[in-house]
Order: structure tokens, then C-alpha cells, then sequence
């Protein structure tokens, strides 16, 4: 299994967004700044245990929704707001983990992991869903499909799936190689949810 | 015109939404649906003989389904600018009352106490999200944003309360890359109001500047 | 095992006016399925074990799993000539009944989760307040609270500075006090009455006594609901789902000093259902 967990498409978080993640169990919140910095953050507020993908994000901060304390790029608490004129200490940080975007998938590692995300370049991103069963589920679906770790690839498609397991289930985020196919993959996968679950419901 | 509501309702909360981007001003009258279940008394059946929110009236009119309402408040360009705009409308429409009936009870079950099947509630409700995840997604490939056409109309408005609700009734929308993209898209909509349980986007507003102390203002 | 100092506490279980005969109000409370319903004029809540203790109060039903250590707390103000009493109805929460309780408690969510209505930027600043653990009552104090507010109750037209006292009158029970726009010489009282189904689930009680002639029930109560609603999703997104009681595995600030105290109130008093003991 891979250290880097794909964690959805470059093309879902735009600027000034944050979203929901998962790296294996942890939760994450991720996003993107005002200028484009990714970031992965452990999904909770210091202060008061508050998921940080509820916040909002400011230019190059991203604040949490309960008390608006405003977090900078680094982790490091900048502001609280009921105490304007305080210089939060440094020891208010977030759970910072490795974030990068390559081949338009965004990667999620541990801040202590050195080694390069997967890098899928030259395909086209199509789409994330969630699979409400396991890898068995769908290996059944997809008898073609050649897995390396979480990189499932499925050549009669032309498609690869970077798999993620998530709160609510398996994260699929689709590539394909021809542009011109992403609605027929985009459908095809809805196609892939139906099947897998009512399998692995029978 | 003016309309009978619940705060925390979320047909009633389509019309205030709409009449907010609008700009028409509403009178409301609140009905104490929870707990005291006013809309099923006889003084509120003599206007709604089904004894629902939201009720519009405006002089002799009266308007019971809030599909209806969102048409009444629309200026044109909301309600789709073709034949087939205008079909695709109320396509969306008649879906929106699915969701009413599967997140929409998942959420009265799960905070108001309300009696039903919360799994097959939950289970409608995210088959629901699916289809309309794969509908913007595929929306989002032909540059749009919005359910129909390239601006928002009254399906969206009809559409996204009990979608933004959802995680009320305990269905997640964590999953749903482009649902999260269009009800941000809906949050930005000038004249935007929220209702509990959905936050407005306070990143559209600056980061606020200094003020004088809070001691200085006692 | 359930404490015993938490067995023997009052909770409360059902609005007054609405408990009906056999089998009425079926609910939860400390994980144990009871009903609350009525027997003539009198109301009964029954579990597994037998009938519970009973008292009726500030238009709800309090019932005691245990043997009551005491009283129900006393809230004068309920029957002061003039007030009007609002009961609110039962609102669900997947969290900590604790975590309820200490939402109730805080002023510096204000700008942020109820916008433009209890609080708005730039406004942020939570001044310095008292608080105090009352050794007579045994009840956490907070005072001298204030707070600008954009819209303070339903009949305050513009922006003030509200001045509030916060008490923690019982385990899961909080009552506040704010500044009257009706009648500046008294306090608008709103309490909170949470009832613990289980240590992750709760139902809650919004209360209040007003000196409000004018304004609609209805009005009142969805005012209520509408800002107890925007603290629902909140409540139900924080990590963990308990109240951790042990310093460190969250960060409070000088504003949340009556939080701090309630947390140590409740550690000392051994009333840990639906807290976190051991950081996990």
C-alpha cells in the first residue's frame, strides 16, 4: 500500500475551498488558498475539537467556522479572534500533513514521509465517488482491472482508479486516457457503484 | 405578500431564499410548527386545508406547494429560457420533491423526533445525491454550474435547501465533489440568506480590521 | 457501570404540557429506555427497574434515575409576576450532552456561528468576566459578561453591548441571564435543559421566562430554535464526540473561563457521563 493516498481532483478544490480528506484512518481537511497553495491538515480545531473542513478560507488562511481562530498555511495559529490584540503562542498548530497535486490527483503522505507522490501525467481527471463496499466488491466488478496498491487500472475503459478508504467508504477517483470519454466514464462509474453494492449485498 | 413559515423548515426556507434573491420583501408570520404543531390546527387548515408550510397568499391568492411559489416570485429569466429549459425545470422540480421525501424526513427523524424508516430515508436521500453529483458533474464538463442552462433558476433554489440540510438527517456530503462546488456557487448568489444549519460563506466578507476595545464601548 | 453521583442528579425528560396517557412520551435517558406519561394528574416515568423520581419544573418533566441528592435547582425568576415562560420542544443532537451544555456556556462562537444576529465582525473581542464555582449553591458562576451584539433578542431593534451572567445549575442544565431591551432593571432568563439519552446523544430543552407582552409564542420559540439550530452542526462536528475533562487535549483561552471551571466542576463532582477521562 502506498504512504501517499489520493484524495481527490485538482479540479474539485479551487481556489479558496476547503474540503473533507482521509489519509488511511485520520481525518483530514483540506485546501486551497487564495493563491493556490494546497494544504492537509488534521480535520480538527486545537481549541475546541471543531472539524476544520466547517471553516472557511481568507486569502492564505483558512479559519474554523465555531470561533473563527485563523490558521496560517504553515499550521500555525495567526489570530483568535476574541483576543484581538494577542499573539496566539506557537504551540497552537494544526496537524500538518504533506499535500501535492500531480497528474491533476491531490496527494496526502505523513509530514515525515520522503519519497515523490504517484504521478499518473498524461491522463485526463474525470471524477471522485464513493463505493459503499469494500476492495473485493469491486475487484468482482472489475475482473479486467490490474492492481498495483491503490492504482487500479482498467484497460478496456481506459480508465484508473485511485482508491482511498473514506469515513463512508471507498473513494474512487477516476482518470481516463481519452478526453473525449470522461461522460462515458463519469457514467460508467455510476454504473461500477450499482453493481458493486448490490453484490456485495447478495 | 405574505408568507406562513417555520425557521427551521425547509420548503419554508425555498421561498424566503428565493424572495431574498429577488428582492421582493416578505411579510412572515410564524407558525409554531414544532413543537406545537400548529399547521394541523383548524384555524391554519382553513387556509391549508392540508395543514402544510409554506403557505403564500398575496391579496386573493393563495399558494400551498412551494414549487408553485418559487414560480409566483421568479422574474422569467429563473425559470428557463427555452422550451426545453423550462421542461428541464420542472424535471428538477419534481426531483426536488424526492429529496424532500428521503433527506427531508431523514432530518425531521434524526432532530425533530419525527416516527419513519431513518435507513430508507437515508437510502433514498443518498441515491438522490448520487444522481445529482452525476448530473453537475457532468454539467461542470460543459462549463456549467447550475442544474439547467447557465444561470441559476428556480430548480436550483428548489434543489439545494434540503440538499445543504442533508448532514441534519445524518447523510454525509463529504462524497459529492461537485455538489460542494454548486452549493457554494448557490451561497454566492447575490441577496444569499442562510437558514440554521446552513452557514453562510463569511470568506466573502474581508477579514475584518481593528476595532476600539470592547471597554471603550461599555 | 453508571457513577451513582451521576444516577442521582434530576434530568429532564418531557415538556409538561404534552405528556399524554400510556405509553406517552417513549425516550431514553443514561442509555435506559423509560416512558414519560400520565395517570390521572399525575406524571410517571417508568423504567425497566420501576417508576423513577418525578418533579415538574419550569414547564418540564425531571426525573431521577438514582436516589435525588437534592433539590431541583431553584429558578426564582419562573415565578416572577410579569414573566412569560416559553417551552421550546426537544431538539436532537448527536454529541455530549457536556458538549451542549458548554456551547451554551460560550460567547466567542457568537460572530460566527449566529451571524448578524448574536454577534458580527469585527466584534469579536470577549472581555474579561468572573467566574466563580459557588461553594453555597454549588453551581458555576460566570459575570459580568458583555458582548456586542447586532441583534440581542427578538425586541432589540439595533446593535448594544449585552451584558450576560452564565450559571451551571445542574450537570446538564444551564441557565443565562442577559440584559432586557424591555425593562432595563431585569435579566431575560433562557435556560438550557439537556437530556442525556446516552453520552454521544441528547435531547434539547430550550427554556425561557421574558418580559416580552408583545411579541408572538411563535416568534419566541423559532427565535429560540433558530439559534439553538445554527449550534446543531457544530455540536455534532467536534472531535472527539465526549468532553474531555483532562487538561491538554484542548486549548482554552481567557474567554473560556466558565467552560474551564465547568470542567473542572464536573471532574470533581464525578459527573463524567459523556465525558473523556484519558486523552486519547
Amino acid at each position: 500500500m502506498s504512504i501517499w493516498i489520493a484524495n481527490g481532483l485538482s479540479q474539485d478544490l479551487p481556489p479558496g475551498v476547503v474540503m473533507a480528506g482521509a489519509w488511511r484512518g485520520a481525518e483530514l481537511a483540506i485546501w486551497r488558498s487564495a493563491s493556490g497553495r494546497l494544504s492537509a491538515w488534521g480535520d480538527r480545531c486545537p481549541h475546541r475539537g471543531m472539524r476544520l473542513s466547517h471553516g472557511f478560507v481568507r486569502g492564505e488562511t483558512l479559519s474554523c467556522i465555531y470561533h473563527g481562530w485563523v490558521y496560517g498555511s504553515d499550521g500555525g495559529c495567526r489570530k483568535i479572534p476574541a483576543h484581538p490584540a494577542m499573539v496566539p503562542p506557537a504551540t497552537i498548530k494544526a496537524e500538518v500533513y504533506q499535500c501535492v497535486e500531480a497528474g491533476g490527483v491531490i496527494w496526502v503522505a505523513p509530514a515525515a514521509v520522503e519519497s515523490d507522490a504517484p504521478d499518473l501525467a498524461g491522463l485526463t481527471p474525470v471524477r471522485s465517488v464513493t463505493l459503499r463496499a469494500d476492495r473485493g466488491a469491486l475487484a468482482r466488478v472489475l475482473a479486467g482491472a490490474v492492481a498495483e496498491g491503490d492504482l487500479w487500472r482498467v484497460p478496456a475503459l481506459g480508465a484508473v482508479l485511485a482508491l482511498q478508504d473514506r469515513a463512508e467508504g471507498l473513494g474512487l477517483h477516476a482518470l481516463c486516457h481519452d478526453a473525449a470519454q470522461r461522460v462515458a466514464v463519469s457514467r460508467w462509474l455510476d454504473g461500477v457503484l450499482r453493481l458493486a453494492e448490490e453484490g456485495a449485498l447478495a | 405578500m405574505k408568507l406562513y413559515d417555520y425557521v427551521l423548515s425547509a420548503s419554508c426556507y425555498k421561498i424566503r431564499l428565493m424572495a431574498a434573491l429577488m428582492g421582493v420583501k416578505l411579510q412572515t408570520e410564524a407558525v409554531d410548527f414544532h413543537p406545537g404543531r400548529a399547521h394541523r390546527s383548524a384555524d391554519f387548515r382553513s387556509l391549508n386545508p392540508a395543514g402544510t408550510l409554506p403557505v403564500l397568499v398575496d391579496g386573493d391568492l393563495v399558494l400551498t406547494e412551494s414549487t408553485a411559489m418559487l414560480v409566483y416570485l421568479a422574474r422569467p429569466e429563473w425559470l428557463g429560457q427555452s422550451a426545453a429549459e423550462a421542461a428541464q425545470v420542472q424535471q428538477w422540480l419534481a426531483f426536488s420533491a424526492r429529496l424532500g421525501a428521503s433527506l427531508g424526513m431523514a432530518r425531521l427523524h434524526d432532530m425533530l423526533l419525527y416516527p419513519g424508516d431513518i435507513d430508507a430515508f437515508r437510502r433514498a436521500g443518498v441515491e438522490c445525491l448520487r444522481e445529482l453529483d452525476a448530473h453537475l458533474t457532468e454539467a461542470r464538463f460543459a462549463g456549467r454550474t447550475y442544474l439547467v442552462g447557465d444561470t441559476p433558476t428556480i430548480a436550483d433554489i428548489a434543489c439545494f435547501p434540503n440538499v445543504a440540510l442533508a448532514p441534519d438527517g445524518g447523510v454525509g456530503l463529504d462524497d459529492y465533489p461537485s455538489i460542494r462546488l454548486w452549493s457554494r456557487a448557490i451561497r454566492a448568489l447575490p441577496g444569499f440568506i442562510e437558514m440554521p444549519g446552513i452557514h453562510r460563506l463569511h470568506e466573502l466578507k474581508p477579514a475584518p480590521e481593528a476595532v476600539p476595545p470592547l471597554e471603550t464601548l461599555l | 457501570m453508571i457513577a451513582a453521583a451521576v444516577l442521582n442528579e434530576w434530568y429532564p425528560v418531557a415538556m409538561a404540557a404534552m405528556v399524554g396517557p400510556w405509553p406517552g412520551r417513549a425516550t431514553t435517558l443514561l442509555g435506559h429506555d423509560i416512558n414519560v406519561f400520565s395517570e390521572g394528574d399525575k406524571i410517571i416515568v417508568r423504567g425497566a427497574g420501576g417508576d423513577l423520581a418525578v418533579t415538574l419544573a419550569y414547564g418540564h418533566v425531571w426525573a431521577c434515575p438514582g436516589t435525588p441528592a437534592h433539590d431541583l435547582f431553584p429558578v426564582p425568576e419562573a415565578a416572577q409576576p410579569g414573566r412569560r415562560l416559553v417551552d421550546c420542544g426537544a431538539v436532537r443532537v448527536k454529541c455530549s450532552p457536556l458538549r451542549a451544555v458548554e456551547n451554551f456556556l460560550d460567547i466567542a462562537h457568537f460572530p460566527f456561528v449566529h451571524t448578524d444576529v448574536l454577534g458580527a465582525e469585527p466584534h469579536t473581542e470577549v472581555g474579561r468576566y468572573e467566574v466563580q464555582i459557588r461553594e453555597d449553591s454549588d453551581e458555576v458562576w460566570a459575570t459580568k459578561v458583555h458582548f456586542y451584539q447586532p441583534q440581542a433578542a427578538k425586541s432589540a431593534a439595533g446593535g448594544i453591548v449585552t451584558e450576560y451572567m452564565y450559571r451551571v445549575a445542574a450537570s446538564t442544565s444551564a441557565v443565562l441571564y442577559k440584559t432586557c431591551p424591555n425593562n432595563p432593571d431585569e435579566w431575560d432568563v433562557i435556560g438550557i435543559f439537556v437530556q442525556p439519552l446516552t453520552e454521544e446523544l441528547c435531547e434539547v430543552w430550550p427554556w425561557m421566562a421574558l418580559f416580552d407582552d408583545t411579541t408572538p409564542q411563535a416568534d419566541l420559540i423559532q427565535f429560540q430554535q433558530m439559534i439553538f439550530l445554527q449550534d446543531r452542526s457544530i455540536l455534532e462536528n467536534q472531535i472527539p464526540r465526549l468532553l474531555p475533562l483532562d487538561p491538554g487535549k484542548e486549548i482554552p483561552t481567557q474567554a473560556d473561563l466558565t467552560s474551564i471551571a465547568y470542567r473542572r466542576w464536573l471532574k470533581r463532582k464525578g459527573l463524567t457521563y459523556g465525558a473523556q477521562m484519558v486523552a486519547a
